[in-house]
């Protein structure tokens, strides 16, 4: 059996590659049950999601380029598109490299952020499509279930998914790091944007018992902090309620500081010097620098928060390259998992074994036979090896079934019974 | 008992080298080995000391040698509190390292005639104030640890550059209640332990205040921590001053423990 995977992604195709070529979910059973015609290509799975269309399938060994060349034509079949438009972005790997690819997918070191959860969850999505469509069988299950155990391994042995990349979550991530854990705390946005919108929304996920919402607008507040289940304030009395704060994520459009330095050390005072952090995503900045140097209050700024996200895009690259030697020794462990799905060697050894053991008897009693001509002497050694071969034959192919079937147990009580080695 | 604090010491030393590992690395599984080591090791070492006990006939803590050793088992003991109250792992990469340490200088120091130990022992208000002592060197040094990594976390902040340690530490809110609960109950131990030594100096007919360097230093280390926590609680947080007070004052809980040997005076043992 040989495993290929034919695909784009990100890298090596354009977007107006990648959209001519994506499936949408529900077209994808069909494509599969036609691409999967149980000869050549005897299973199949489809991921296709913005940033990659990966086509996965299982076919004889040795018949890959075959193989890769009928996906190729069915890509340009089914976008309806001639094979010049995209054969220069695809990339084809076979056997341990299509295991390595998919594992990499899973574990998502292949995506655009490294280390973003979701591309696990639309290979599973992927996996149920094919599941239901028939089209995986024994060997793309035991594949994709290996996949999903490199990425949680991946995920909870290397820090790839630890630090925060995006701007909208670095609130709850300083919010832990300074509050151990957001509940029973509360933010305070001052503006209703669309960014302050989205780190509330972290916020709340990640247990945030309280959001207020100010505003210059009284209706724009009013509607966000209905969304949360929090509370519109007065943006006239900002200061007042900046000492209920722990969190503050600040994007208005004035041109002058709205929280100035006098306004966060009374505030710090009403507190009792509890911390609080300030989050300043308006430019120009609307939260005043020198807060940052007041004891327990921190202030991050736009280009503070993309620096951090640089450096934490580093450290996730460098944790990829741990996880990299995870999915290698994990290539390792599936080569073997799947060698015992193979029949073919251990038939093979089979029927030598019972040959060997025919030819041997041959010899043992070729002296008792007297001389025989060569013609006389072949028929004998047809008539030995056509019985011997009659009669494993049934048992063959009962074992073949177990192979099929991934029956371990009869397998293995198969070899027994003939004292069979690896 | 030399061999089985030869014990003590492997299980030490492979429960510190798991816990460094792990904090680089980040990997949970080497803590479980950690812990375990530890466990074992805090058990094969509770024995020693008991074994000490019976062997010599005076507790454990009067000799340098025994008093390293009782040292390091107060701070395990101290790690496991934290351990179980706060689950933060991150203190055993610096506990775990120190105690091997000290378990080895303390397998090194040559054993002392004991006839002077067996003494003092004799009336059980020595070993209280002895043992009440280090247990709050500990709970100092729990403070210090706190500190200092509330201090590295809290710079890092206010600099925005976060480098590998800061993703290794626990939260500035575990380290303040750490660094605050530690000093509390030290301060309450230096406070029972010198009591009792007062108390054990005035039984055998002595003046309850030698003025000798280690009681200066202790009498100074007190104050220090006392001020320490009404600091602390005239706020509801208080974060960097405290934490540099936490540090200055493990420098002069180090001050009392080594200074008397140092300087001489009326507590110098062995």
């Amino acid at each position: 059996m040989s495993i290929v995977l034919v695909g784009v992604n990100h890298k090596s195709a354009p977007i107006d590659v990648r959209e001519r070529l994506a499936f949408s979910e529900d077209a994808c059973a069909a494509s599969l049950r036609e691409l999967v015609d149980g000869e050549l290509i005897r299973e199949g799975l489809i991921v296709s999601t913005c940033n990659r269309v990966e086509i996965l399938t299982e076919t004889t060994t040795g018949q890959f380029d075959d193989s890769a060349e009928r996906v190729i034509q069915f890509l340009a079949h089914t976008g309806q598109l001639p094979r010049d438009f995209f054969e220069a972005n695809l990339y084809k790997h076979v056997d341990d490299g299509a295991v390595r690819h998919l594992f990499r997918v899973a574990s998502s070191l292949d995506s655009m952020v490294v280390g973003e959860p979701q591309v696990l969850g639309q290979v599973r999505r992927a996996y149920s499509i094919a599941l239901d469509a028939g089209t995986a069988g024994r060997v793309l299950n035991r594949l994709v279930h290996h996949a999903f155990r490199v990425a949680k391994r991946v995920r909870t042995e290397t820090g790839i998914g630890a630090n925060a990349v995006s701007i909208s979550y670095m609130a709850v991530e300083l919010g832990k790091k300074i509050f151990d854990s957001l509940n029973g705390k509360t933010a305070l946005l001052v503006g209703a944007g669309e960014m302050a919108e989205l780190s509330a929304r972290h916020l709340v996920n990640a247990g945030i018992s309280r959001v207020m919402v100010a505003n210059r607008t009284g209706a724009a507040a009013q509607e966000l902090a209905e969304a949360f289940g929090g509370d519109a304030v007065s943006f006239d009395r900002l200061s007042d309620h900046l000492a209920e704060a722990d969190v503050v994520i600040c994007s208005t459009g004035a041109a002058e500081y709205v929280v100035t330095e006098a306004m966060a050390r009374e505030a710090l005072t009403k507190r009792r010097n509890r911390p609080s952090f300030f989050i300043d995503i308006s430019v120009p900045r609307n939260i005043d620098p020198a807060i940052g140097k007041i004891p327990n209050m921190f202030v991050f700024d736009i280009d503070d928060l993309e620096s951090v996200i640089s450096s934490n895009i580093r450290e996730r690259e460098r944790e990829a390259e741990r996880a990299e030697l995870i999915v290698e020794s994990e290539i390792m462990q599936f080569q073997q998992a799947l060698r015992a799905l193979d029949a073919g060697p251990a038939i093979a050894t089979f029927r030598q074994t019972l040959q060997d053991i025919a030819r041997l008897e041959m010899d043992r009693r070729r002296a008792q036979l007297g001389s025989l001509t060569p013609e006389q002497e072949r028929a004998i050694e047809a008539l030995l090896l056509s019985t011997v071969n009659r009669i494993s034959h049934p048992v063959l192919s009962n074992l073949r079934r177990s192979y099929d079937a991934g029956d371990a147990e009869t397998i293995e009580a198969w070899r027994d019974l003939f004292g069979l080695e690896d | 008992m030399r061999s089985l604090l030869l014990a003590v010491l492997a299980a030490y030393v492979v429960a510190a080298v798991h816990a460094v590992l792990a904090f680089i690395n980040k990997r949970r599984t080497l803590l479980r080995v950690s812990e375990t080591a530890m466990a074992i090791g805090f058990i094969l070492h509770t024995a020693a000391l008991i074994a000490d006990w019976v062997l010599y006939g005076h507790y454990p803590l009067f000799h340098l040698r025994e008093t390293l050793s009782f040292l390091a088992w107060t701070l395990i003991a101290s790690y496991a509190l934290i351990l179980y109250r706060y689950r933060t792992r991150a203190l055993g990469s610096f506990i775990l390292p120190l105690v091997s340490v000290l378990i080895f200088v303390a397998i090194v120091t040559r054993a002392e005639p004991s006839a002077e130990a067996t003494s003092m022992s004799t009336t059980w208000l020595f070993p209280v104030h002895t043992t009440l002592l280090l247990f709050a060197y500990a709970a100092f040094f729990v403070v210090f640890l706190a500190s200092i990594m509330y201090l590295l976390q809290e710079r890092e902040l206010k600099l925005k550059r976060f480098s590998g340690i800061y993703h290794r530490l626990p939260s500035l809110t575990t380290v303040n209640e750490i660094a605050t609960s530690a000093a509390a109950i030290g301060v309450t131990l230096l406070t029972v332990g010198i009591a009792t030594g007062m108390l054990w100096s005035a039984a055998r007919n002595g003046p309850i205040w030698q003025n000798d360097p280690k009681e200066i230093f202790a009498a100074l280390t007190w104050s220090l921590y006392i001020l320490l926590i009404l600091y602390r609680s005239s706020a509801r947080w208080r974060g960097r001053r405290a934490a540099w007070m936490g540090v200055a004052g493990f420098a002069l809980v180090l001050c009392t423990f080594f200074g008397a040997r140092l300087m001489g005076g009326y507590h110098v043992f062995g």
